[in-house]
């Protein structure tokens, strides 16, 4: 059962990639197999959360509250994304519809292994897997500029990962002869912690933090990051940024999860505090002076990829915060990517002082994109004010004094850079003619994740919010 | 003192990783990092006391895919591509070969005082299997040929796979299940690397990285 739902989109992916480009079938067939797929993936994720079946290789998957919580992001936001990549197939020419179908595909398959992976090597593989499948989508437009971001990402993200794979080994070295029949999953480690070798487990925690670091975007490891997402299309970029960057912190948190077992949360907490910081720092002086509007939204997730990895580190209440940060990031991360695909597509532009009046021109954009603004940069109905007042809080209550007040001013940086460039994309004149008309499907999904990221803050079921304590409270937080 | 067999390949493969710094031709490279895909892989007969069925066939995969297929593919790409066969290092050919000396030395002092006791019968492993990874990263950092880089990250892994067959005599659990995993990962690497290597090629007409740097802030 667990199963399928990785199945599903890969078996989809290949008849896309395959069938398709044998034998030529009209393209309005595969755009119509990636929203069904997106569909039937949803629906999938829904059973699987109501249901808590048992997986049927049960040494390497299981369903946990922290990758149902992803899984659940992750299928949303595609079956979202994959209604907006309809549309945006149709007004932009891309060379290969077939493999750019195929790989946003597989690369949900390999997503969903990642949340469902419960064994540390299977893990490593699926995140691995995720960099392979989501290269082809970064070199869609086959131009120079796209090739080197492939290149870049490829490479920096496969070193960055070979690391983890390091750190992998020497977690599994910690358990020595005493647990030799022990299986290597997650939960099973954690359920041994205590008996583990502290000091091969450190060294381990510290290479899978720096390699899925890497894949997550965390500064310094992050300079792939900006070039990637801006060069991908804009369905892909929202995907890379929403649900990718959650798949290679979940990485982080199960290896997390195993050293709060064994007592060592202040080492890997202290370490989570310095990179998060460091990737806010990151964040503030690049946002500063970006001029181009893709890449600035790049710099605002590798800001709140620090948020988060500084809110796990923090420990308590911060955990929760960040869990929520993650939540609502990648509701109105993604959101913000696909109306910036909305405004490229209407200015053919990728830089900032060539577009404007946004408010005239695109009106449905406008909205879509302001609002997202007002979402990511922490204004107080959305959730990231929540999730990162949480963190605040946590931190101040902790005794990190200074680290909090670095963190609060980098916010504020990040704010005024972020709103500067905002505004000039929404109303300073500009006499460019808009290229194309805002249709249904390209603006109401940046609205229904808006909306779901705005309910959210006000109403989480009762079953959702059980999901996310037991996903905190398995490494030491609360919402105490 | 005994010498054994382990060790003595073992040295052998640390002589290489020397010849990898000094080297001036991708081909070298090329040879160099297949030699060391076999010895690597050669090692997990040689160490643990029985080796299962499954165990034997996933070690002589990995020896064909490390000794055999990679360095292959990477030579019909060159081979295809008429690439350019110098490795255009940053940092030159003397002090390379310097860096090199001080990787030995290095990992030769560091693995002294990790003492890891289930493999103190094999002198030469962990040193061997942390410079092939610095040797790895020497080579991404230092060289501008794209496919010497690439040749950095296979050394790497190398380094990794030895790192994972001599920590794992105590434990037994990686060899046969994850290294396998790996050794795919490997190949799927190999693919996307020569897809993209082509198209660089095709694009800039040269596999110079420095071409490659128009992206930045």
């Amino acid at each position: 059962m667990v199963e399928i739902i990785i199945l599903t989109p890969f078996i989809a992916g290949l008849i896309v990639f395959f069938v398709f480009s044998a034998f030529s079938l009209p393209k309005s067939i595969g755009r119509f197999l990636l929203v069904l797929t997106g569909a039937v993936h949803l629906t999938l994720s829904f059973m699987l959360w109501r249901n808590h079946p048992q997986a049927i290789f049960d040494q390497y998957f299981a369903v946990t509250p922290e990758g149902m919580l992803s899984l659940l992001v992750i299928s949303l936001l595609f079956f979202l994304i994959s209604v907006y990549t309809v549309g945006f197939l149709k007004e932009s020419q891309i060379p290969s519809e077939s493999l750019f179908t195929g790989s946003m595909l597989v690369f949900l398959s390999t997503m969903t292994m990642v949340t469902l992976s419960n064994h540390i090597m299977v893990m490593w593989i699926a995140i691995e897997a995720t960099t392979l499948a989501s290269a082809p989508l970064i070199y869609t437009h086959r131009s120079a500029a796209s090739l080197e971001a492939t290149w870049k990402y490829v490479l920096i993200c496969s070193v960055g990962i070979a690391m983890a794979l390091l750190g992998s080994v020497l977690v599994v070295f910690s358990m020595g002869q005493a647990n030799a029949g022990t299986p290597i999953s997650f939960s099973a480690l954690t359920g041994v912690a205590k008996t583990l070798d502290p000091l091969w487990l450190k060294a381990g925690f510290v290479f899978i933090l720096v390699g899925y670091g890497t894949k997550m975007g965390l500064a310094p490891m992050h300079t792939w990051l900006p070039d990637a997402h801006s060069e991908a299309p804009s369905p892909a970029s929202a995907l890379l940024s929403g649900v990718l960057l959650n798949c290679a912190y979940l990485g982080i948190f199960k290896t997390n999860k195993i050293m709060v077992a064994a007592g060592l949360q202040d080492f890997s907490g202290g370490i989570l505090m310095v990179f998060g910081l460091l990737s806010i720092l990151a964040a503030a002086t690049f946002i500063l002076k970006q001029n181009e509007y893709k890449r600035m939204l790049a710099y605002s997730s590798i800001e709140n990829m620090g948020i988060i990895a500084f809110g796990t580190g923090v420990g308590g209440l911060g955990v929760y915060g960040a869990v929520i940060c993650m939540i609502h990031h990648s509701l109105i991360k993604s959101s913000l990517f696909l109306s910036s695909g909305n405004i490229l597509l209407g200015y053919g532009d990728r830089l900032i002082k060539n577009t404007g009046n946004l408010v005239k021109g695109m009106p449905r954009t406008f909205v879509a994109f302001f609002a997202g603004f007002a979402g990511i940069a922490g204004f107080p109905p959305f959730g990231l004010f929540i999730g990162e007042l949480c963190i605040i809080l946590a931190a101040f209550r902790a005794g990190f004094h200074v680290a909090v007040t670095v963190f609060i001013l980098s916010l504020c940086v990040i704010f005024a850079g972020f709103g500067n460039q905002v505004m000039k994309i929404c109303f300073e004149d500009c006499n460019t003619a808009i290229k194309i008309k805002e249709k249904a499907c390209m603006v109401w999904p940046q609205y229904l994740l808006l909306l779901t990221s705005l309910i959210l803050c006000f109403y989480i079921p009762d079953s959702l919010n059980q999901t996310i304590s037991d996903a905190v409270t398995a490494i030491g937080g609360g919402l105490r | 003192m005994m010498f054994n067999p382990v060790d003595i390949i073992l040295s052998f493969v640390l002589l290489s990783v020397l010849f990898s710094f000094g080297a001036d031709r991708v081909l070298t490279l090329i040879k160099l990092v297949g030699f060391q895909g076999v010895v690597v892989s050669i090692i997990p007969f040689f160490i643990g006391d029985h080796m299962s069925t499954g165990g034997t066939v996933f070690t002589l995969a990995t020896l064909v895919i490390r000794g055999v297929i990679i360095p292959l593919s990477i030579f019909v790409a060159i081979r295809k591509g008429a690439i350019r066969r110098v490795v255009e290092p940053i940092v030159g050919y003397h002090a390379s070969i310097l860096c090199g000396l001080a990787v030995i030395i290095g990992t030769t002092y560091l693995s002294g005082r990790l003492d890891i006791g289930s493999v103190s019968g094999f002198k030469l492993l962990e040193p061997t299997a942390i410079a092939l990874l610095a040797t790895g990263m020497f080579l991404l950092m230092a060289r501008r040929n794209a496919i010497a880089m690439v040749i950095g990250y296979i050394m790497m892994e190398n380094g990794i796979y030895l790192v994972g067959s001599g920590l794992s005599v105590s434990t037994r659990h990686i060899v046969e299940f994850g290294i396998l995993l790996d050794v795919l990962a490997g190949v799927m690497i190999m693919m996307i690397m020569a897809v993209i290597l082509r198209n660089i090629k095709q694009t800039f007409d040269d596999v110079d990285t420095a071409l490659l740097r128009t992206l930045k802030d």
